[in-house]
């Protein structure tokens, strides 16, 4: 119509047409994309909602709600859109949740970690939660790590205040500030009300310092305890009172408790300590001060034990010595005071085993001192006058007797006693420093002695006898007997103590030939008998027992002692009676003098028995002359001239004592042979010892004897003689041998001398 | 002969004198040995090496011998001189004379004097570091009351023995007359002299089997102490033989003795116990002399006949160096424990 109007062509018709066509169908085709293009942006919503919806349900570890459905009703998009996303908005909010609670609870963790150890594994950076996880399982795990932690915690507090409470023992019992110790080391455990700081470091700070602690209560309880020995060693040593000991008491009675045991607050504490000490030094002091005498007494104590028991004490010199050392503090007195103690348990053990033999010495002595008063009675002539108490006399003799027969049985059983003791010690029983054997055979000659003196008594009273009853028959009177006599010898016969015994033997042996000098005319029936046997063998039994008793120290002059007696006889059988009576008296004064020279042995045990058996050699040698008493000591070289140096050729003296009775070649002789032996010896004789000299001077005296008015010269001479042989003679084996001699003016000057 | 003892006699060093030992001495600061003889000669050994050091050739026989220090020492010469070894060099030079042959030397640290002891009745001091010629080192002549036969020095003190029995004890600090003048308390001749190493006293043995301990403190409580004891005797068929002891020495750390006797026995002695320690099987023949080594581990022993029965054949000269067990010379605890000395 407008076309038409317009006129339009047809083309131009159709050409509109087709155009309007082509838009018509253009605007369709858009609205459909646009439709298209609307769904499948709902659908992708919904396909994100449920990726989302899904994402969330895994984390939470949850079973997925909503289950897909889309597929089944594709048409109604909208309301699947419409149905997810409150789903979505629930779980987005659940998960929130979720989020929240992992951080509460990994924040105590943290918070917990934080204390337990500062400043190591966590930081509070880190503490993100981890989202794609947060199943409950997850949560419950770190709930359990959670208290784990807990627990652990509380173990650490109660750790802490264990150490604690241990600490503040320790140092009550240290006297220590326990404030001051734990802010030292943490400055947390202080307040007592405030969280302690429960960290590693500390536990292990806390641990050091209880261990040091420790270790100090351990040093100082070994002081204490020290201490407290010395103290209780000290209070024994000087009898401290127990006022002063009480004092220490609760010191001394932890000396032997363990660590653990001592807990009294301040006991270890540093005053506490010093002022133990000090009282430990100021007891040293006063021991030190009472150590001197300490040392005496120990040392009185001992002499008691050993004047108790009859030892000898041998401490003596050192002991001297040792006071003189204290003094001059040379040496630690509490080192010698427990040698002195220790002096004392071996005396004290010692006297133990001599117990029983000191009673049965001392019996024994009792005995002997019975017999002594015993004899005393016998010679008492009048004891049977009836006196005031001469009953009770009578009953002591009566038992005294009874003592006196039972001795040599006591004797034997001491001997045995005795000998098996020293067998089982290897030592002398030493009775006051004597030998108690020897003392024993001491006492059994002095009785075989005095039962000869008894029986040559008898012979004598016998004879006595006769001769006052020729009396009577001739004047009708009757002498009393003669009470004087026996009076003087009887003394000398009895026992003292153990040195009394000793001279009283010497005397007694000294005595012995004595008595027959008043009786010249029993001279000779006397010597007869002992020529056969009585005399000699007494001698020989003498010397025999003095061998045994000296043992060790006599073999050597035990020997030259036996064959001397022998000579000694032999020159008795050459001399006549008559020659000797002159001179005999002296023989006793003379010995005391000779005696000494003779002690050549200076061992003081053997000493004893040396002085014994030598007089007893002696008496034979010295009767014959007083001229050989002078010449002694005239020529001042006793010791040269005794008879012991070794008789090695008795040959020789024999021969000399030979030509005794002629005394004037005599002497040429002598020295000759003197020469002689001096010649030979060596070839002679094993003997190297170059003093043969000896035997001969002997012998000049005794030659000499026999003619005293011209003997006295010719013996000075030789004397003379022998001095310049003697000069001669004493040479040592290298000046022998280089053939030294000494220069001739000196030996004339000694000729002139 | 070494076939003839066993070896526990010790090892015997090579080269021994040819004639009689008169002497034989350790040094005191080396094994060093220094050996005198009767055959003019005096013989330097190194012990320990068993080697030959040196020998010196005198005009006549050499009596005694001592070190001054290792590098020399002195001679006591029967030809009256006094001699000066030099043991790097090999020389030797004369310290002096007496009237009457030397018969025994010793050198003393503590005076640095050497003293001599003579035949000729006398004792002198000489000064070994003046200059040579003898106005210049004698020091001093003392007359002895007999001739001379052994010395023995300790610290300040000098022991003199001579013929006579005789004692002399001097303090070298005051040499003008004795401290002491004694006389042996053995009654017999001398043999040897030697001061116990502590300084208290000395030891004495004679002729006739026999030593004496004496001390030189004169109190009563010191001569006490005094004892004298028997030893180098035989006992055959009830007859005895006693023979001389010719030596002692004293052992430096534990103060014990060995002696030496004709018997060729040598015999180690406690003095303090009065105890014997111990007995060395038999020597050929008499024991000349004795020494301890420096440290007591070596003991020198001269087996050398001592003319104690003139002239006649006898075993050859020997010496011996034995190693000392402690066994051997350290004293046997007491019953009681000593008393300091």
């Amino acid at each position: 119509m407008i076309w038409d109007e317009v006129g339009e062509s047809e083309a131009e018709r159709d050409k509109m047409l087709l155009e309007l066509e082509r838009e018509c169908l253009e605007v369709y085709r858009r609205k459909v994309d646009q439709a298209n293009r609307c769904r499948a942006q709902l659908r992708q919503a919904i396909a994100d909602n449920e990726a989302e919806l899904a994402t969330i349900c895994s984390a939470m570890g949850e079973r997925p709600v909503h289950i897909r459905q889309s597929d089944q009703n594709s048409g109604r998009l909208k309301e699947e859109l419409a149905a997810i996303i409150p789903q979505l908005e629930e779980m987005r909010k659940r998960k929130c949740d979720r989020r929240n609670q992992f951080l509460e609870v990994l924040e105590q963790i943290q918070r917990i970690s934080n204390e337990i150890c500062k400043s190591t594994d966590y930081n509070s950076s880190k503490i993100v939660v981890d989202e794609t996880d947060l199943s409950m399982r997850k949560f419950e795990e770190l709930h359990r790590q959670l208290h784990a932690l807990q627990k652990e915690k509380s173990d650490r507090l109660k750790q802490v205040l264990d150490h604690l409470s241990t600490l503040n023992s320790l140092c009550l019992v240290l006297g220590m500030d326990f404030k001051q110790t734990i802010n030292e080391v943490h400055p947390s455990l202080n307040d007592s009300e405030g969280t302690k700081n429960i960290s590693d470091d500390t536990i292990e700070r806390m641990d050091s310092a209880i261990q040091k602690l420790l270790e100090v209560k351990i040093k100082r309880m070994r002081r204490l305890q020290d201490l407290a020995t010395t103290m209780l060693e000290l209070w024994n040593l000087m009898d401290t009172p127990i006022g002063e000991q009480q004092i220490f008491q609760n010191v001394t009675c932890k000396i032997a408790a363990s660590e653990q045991e001592i807990t009294e607050p301040n006991i270890l504490s540093e005053e506490f300590i010093n002022y133990v000490e000090e009282e430990v030094s100021k007891l040293e002091d006063l021991k030190a001060s009472k150590m001197k005498e300490l040392v005496l007494k120990k040392r009185s104590e001992m002499e008691e034990i050993c004047r108790r028991t009859h030892m000898v004490a041998e401490i003596d010199n050192g002991m001297e010595y040792a006071i003189e050392a204290i003094e001059s503090g040379a040496v630690d007195p509490a080192c010698i005071l427990e040698q002195i103690e220790l002096q004392i348990a071996k005396v004290k053990e010692e006297a133990f085993s001599r117990k029983e033999i000191l009673e049965k010495v001392e019996k024994w002595l009792a005995a002997c001192e019975e017999e002594s008063w015993l004899e005393e009675y016998n010679r008492d002539e009048n004891r049977y006058n009836a006196g005031r108490g001469a009953h009770l006399t009578l009953k002591r003799a009566e038992k005294a007797r009874a003592v006196v027969n039972k001795l040599p049985a006591m004797i034997d059983a001491l001997g045995t006693k005795v000998r098996t003791w020293e067998r089982e010690r290897g030592i002398e029983f030493l009775y006051d420093g004597v030998r108690l054997l020897s003392m024993l055979e001491e006492y059994n000659i002095l009785r075989q002695e005095k039962e000869q003196e008894r029986k040559r008594q008898r012979d004598q009273k016998k004879l006595q006898g006769q001769l006052i009853a020729e009396q009577e028959a001739l004047f009708g009177s009757k002498p009393s007997p003669s009470k004087p006599q026996s009076g003087k010898k009887g003394p000398r016969m009895s026992i003292g103590g153990a040195n009394g015994r000793r001279l009283s033997l010497g005397g007694a042996m000294l005595q012995t030939p004595k008595p027959d000098l008043p009786h010249p005319a029993k001279l000779t029936p006397h010597l007869r008998p002992s020529k056969k046997g009585g005399l000699l063998s007494h001698h020989q039994d003498d010397s025999c027992v003095a061998l045994s008793a000296g043992r060790r120290g006599l073999d050597i002059a035990g020997l030259p002692v036996k064959k001397h007696s022998f000579n000694a006889a032999n020159s008795h059988e050459i001399e006549s009676p008559m020659t000797r009576k002159p001179f005999s008296p002296l023989s006793a004064a003379m010995l005391p003098k000779v005696n000494p020279n003779f002690l050549e042995d200076l061992n003081k045990v053997q000493g004893g028995t040396m002085q014994k058996t030598l007089p007893n050699s002696n008496t034979p040698l010295a009767t014959p002359s007083k001229l050989a008493c002078v010449t002694d000591e005239d020529n001042r070289t006793p010791k040269e001239k005794m008879p012991i140096p070794m008789p090695t050729t008795p040959s020789t003296i024999s021969v000399s004592m030979q030509t005794a009775t002629t005394p004037a070649p005599a002497i040429a002789t002598v020295l000759f042979g003197a020469n002689k032996i001096e010649d030979n010896r060596t070839p002679k004789e094993k003997m190297p010892i170059p003093v043969p000299t000896t035997p001969s001077t002997i012998s000049v005296p005794m030659q000499t004897a026999t003619t005293p008015a011209p003997a006295i010269a010719t013996v000075l001479f030789g004397a003379d003689k022998i001095e310049e042989m003697h000069e001669e003679v004493e040479y040592s084996f290298e000046e022998r041998r280089a053939g030294f001699v000494i220069p001739k003016t000196h030996v004339i000057s000694v000729v002139q001398v | 002969m070494t076939a003839v003892l066993p070896t526990s006699a010790g090892r015997e060093l090579s080269n021994p004198p040819s004639d009689g030992i008169s002497n034989l001495r350790f040094s005191n600061h080396s094994d060093n040995l220094l050996v005198s003889s009767w055959d003019r000669t005096v013989r330097l050994y190194e012990a320990s090496a068993n080697v030959l050091r040196g020998e010196f050739m005198h005009a006549g026989a050499v009596l005694d011998c001592c070190f001054h220090d290792d590098s020399s020492g002195f001679s006591a010469c029967v030809d009256n001189t006094v001699r000066r070894l030099v043991f790097s060099t090999g020389k030797e030079d004369i310290l002096g004379r007496h009237d009457a042959p030397v018969r025994c030397v010793e050198y003393s640290y503590a005076a640095g004097q050497v003293i001599t002891g003579s035949w000729d009745k006398t004792l002198k001091c000489w000064d070994p570091r003046g200059a040579s010629g003898q106005e210049r080192t004698l020091v001093g002549t003392y007359p002895q009351p007999e001739r001379v036969y052994s010395l023995s020095l300790v610290g300040n003190r000098l022991v003199v023995a001579t013929a006579g029995r005789h004692v002399n004890v001097y303090d070298l600090r005051n040499m003008s007359q004795p401290e002491q003048k004694r006389e042996s308390s053995l009654k017999y001749q001398t043999r040897c002299v030697r001061c116990y190493p502590n300084g208290t006293g000395f030891a004495l043995s004679s002729v006739e089997g026999r030593v004496a301990m004496e001390f030189f403190d004169l109190s009563e409580a010191g001569q006490a102490k005094k004892y004298a004891f028997k030893c180098h005797r035989k006992s055959e068929a009830g007859r005895d033989t006693v023979y001389p002891v010719n030596a002692i020495a004293f052992h430096p750390v534990y103060g014990t003795f060995a002696t030496g006797g004709c018997d060729g026995y040598v015999n180690v002695w406690d003095g303090n116990n009065k105890k014997r320690l111990y007995q060395y099987t038999k020597y050929p023949t008499s024991i000349a002399a004795l020494s301890f080594s420096r440290d007591g581990r070596l003991l020198a022993v001269a087996s050398s006949y001592t003319f104690e029965e003139g002239d006649k054949p006898h075993e050859p000269d020997a010496i011996y160096v034995r190693s000392v067990n402690e066994v051997e010379v350290k004293p046997k605890p007491k019953v009681y424990p000593a008393p300091p000395p």
